[in-house]
């Protein structure tokens, strides 16, 4: 094996680029699709039986189709030209980062809605005792409680995100498994330009599940003060 | 009928599974009287009391509250709920917030006071209930009782025009009843208007100016403590009785 393409700052520049874009992506895809993920999460925690179904609908048919496909649907459907905005070309980064944020939503979805069933339906009880309405005690109340529930599980959807940008390497954005495949051509080192990626990959996993797993008996700890 | 403040007619609940809870119970709750809700598990004391403000949405009959027919569809329910406070068997604390959160959270969101003139009140229902030295506190460093208490407090700080309690003390233990119960005396001596589920016979032949015996989703007998514990004449209620009297 040779590693050595490691002391090239050129090749080492293009690993790091990739990296960070990685990282970046999986950010942007988490943060926006837990917004939108609020939509699907409340439609299934509806009264409302038609909601309920178009909720469903929704959460199944995402987590029932690979998100390969979903993002080659999402790009055919989206033929803009070439525009290339501070080196990434916006023509296939924007349908790759709709599809990737639409695919967190509907993980994200349930990982909410479960937050929320998990409180104990006495605080809702008690909540509209005091005649608070639902919207009012769903803020006050479930939602500050549900949270505790949520980022935890919010922190596995995020690993899962960093490991499945590299879906986008078939976009031809520069992240982590593209910015390998570059080293690959360049270098012919076919075997150490992947395993330099998986461990970069680990490398940003790994700390993140501690840091969740830390932050998570962090709560628990400040649930029984 | 003077000062009913409270008059359920016909009022049931049946559940989805087809369970009868409550079977078209009459009730009318002077302003200022104690009722206290007897009978065995299951009787539906508990569906019937969380019929009266709504947390259980009736299937039949009417609750009259002030004069204002809660089930009517234009009357804004949670305008009367904050009307009518309530005590849960399990506390029902907001877990996140702090004693005196717990104690402002309904004055500041829903009545919309401000968080000095809320405070202010807390502190003083804090004072009422024997508790002042725990506003800081949060609920899961409290004892069983102290959760009760503060549990009252909480509804108190709505200045409620009726209270209800589902079984206040049925999940404390033995030696933490006393300090809810006297509270409750209190509130009782004071005039509040009150409806208690419980199993606390001293209590209810001394407070109470009803009492209420349910059996199988229905009133069977309603009556003074004195009629009620004195010459019941339901056999029901004489053989409850006799199992919750030889209990103790
Ligand atoms: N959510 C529910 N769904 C179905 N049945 C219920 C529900 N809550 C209570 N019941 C049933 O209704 C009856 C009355 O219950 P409850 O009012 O809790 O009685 P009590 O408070 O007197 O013990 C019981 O048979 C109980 O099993
Ligand atoms: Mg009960």
């Amino acid at each position: 094996m040779d590693f050595s393409f490691l002391l090239n700052g050129r090749y080492v520049g293009i690993l790091l680029g990739g990296l960070f874009l990685t990282l970046v992506l999986a950010i942007i895809a988490v943060g926006s699709g837990t917004v939108l993920a609020l939509v699907p999460a409340f439609l299934r925690l509806s009264k409302n039986r038609l909601f309920r179904l178009v909720g469903t609908a929704y959460v199944e048919v995402i987590r029932g189709t690979p998100l390969l496909v979903q993002v080659l649907i999402i790009y055919s459907f989206f033929r803009m030209p070439v525009t290339v905005v501070l080196g990434i070309d916006l023509s296939s980064f924007i349908p790759g980062m709709l599809a990737l944020f639409i695919n967190s939503s509907a993980y994200v979805a349930e990982v909410i809605r479960g937050g929320i069933l998990s409180v104990d339906r006495g605080q809702s009880e008690a909540a509209a005792s005091l005649g608070m309405g639902k919207g009012l005690a769903m803020r006050k109340i479930i939602l500050p409680q549900a949270v505790k529930n949520i980022l935890p599980a919010l922190g596995n959807e995020f690993v899962t995100l960093i490991k499945e940008t590299s879906i986008f390497m078939y976009l031809g954005i520069a992240e982590l498994m593209y910015a390998a495949t570059i080293v690959r051509t360049s270098t012919y080192a076919v075997k150490e330009s992947y395993i330099v990626a998986a461990i970069l990959y680990f490398c940003l996993t790994f700390p993140t599940s501690k840091l969740m797993g830390l932050l998570e008996r962090k709560m628990k700890k400040a649930d029984a003060r | 009928m003077p000062d009913n403040l409270l008059v359920l007619s016909g009022l049931s609940k049946t559940f989805s599974d087809g369970t009868v809870a409550v079977d078209a119970v009459d009730l009318s709750i002077a302003k200022g009287t104690v009722t206290v809700i007897i009978g065995p598990s299951g009787s539906g004391k508990s569906t019937l009391l969380r019929m009266i403000n709504l947390i259980e949405p009736p299937t039949a009959g009417h609750v009259v509250f002030d004069g204002i027919d809660l089930l009517q569809k234009d009357v804004d329910a949670n305008a009367l709920r904050r009307r009518i406070g309530m005590v849960f068997q399990l506390f029902n604390l907001f877990p996140h917030l702090s004693v005196l959160a717990n104690l402002t959270i309904g004055p500041m969101t829903v009545l919309k006071k401000s968080k000095e003139e809320a405070e202010e009140a807390a502190r003083a229902m804090l004072v009422k209930v024997g508790l002042a030295n725990k506003a800081d506190n949060y609920p899961a460093q409290l004892s069983g009782g102290q959760k009760q208490r503060i549990a009252i407090a909480r509804a108190l700080c709505m200045d409620p025009e009726v209270m209800l309690f589902d079984e206040p003390t049925s999940a404390l233990d033995p030696e933490m009843i006393g300090e809810v119960l006297s509270v409750m005396k209190k509130l009782a001596a004071d005039g509040m208007t009150m409806v208690v589920v419980t199993h606390e016979m001293d209590f209810a032949r001394v407070f109470a100016d009803t009492i209420i015996v349910m059996d199988g989703g229905k009133i069977i007998e309603a009556g003074t403590p004195e009629v009620i514990f004195g010459h019941p004449t339901n056999p029901r209620t004489k053989e409850f009785l006799h199992r919750v009297i030889d209990k103790e």
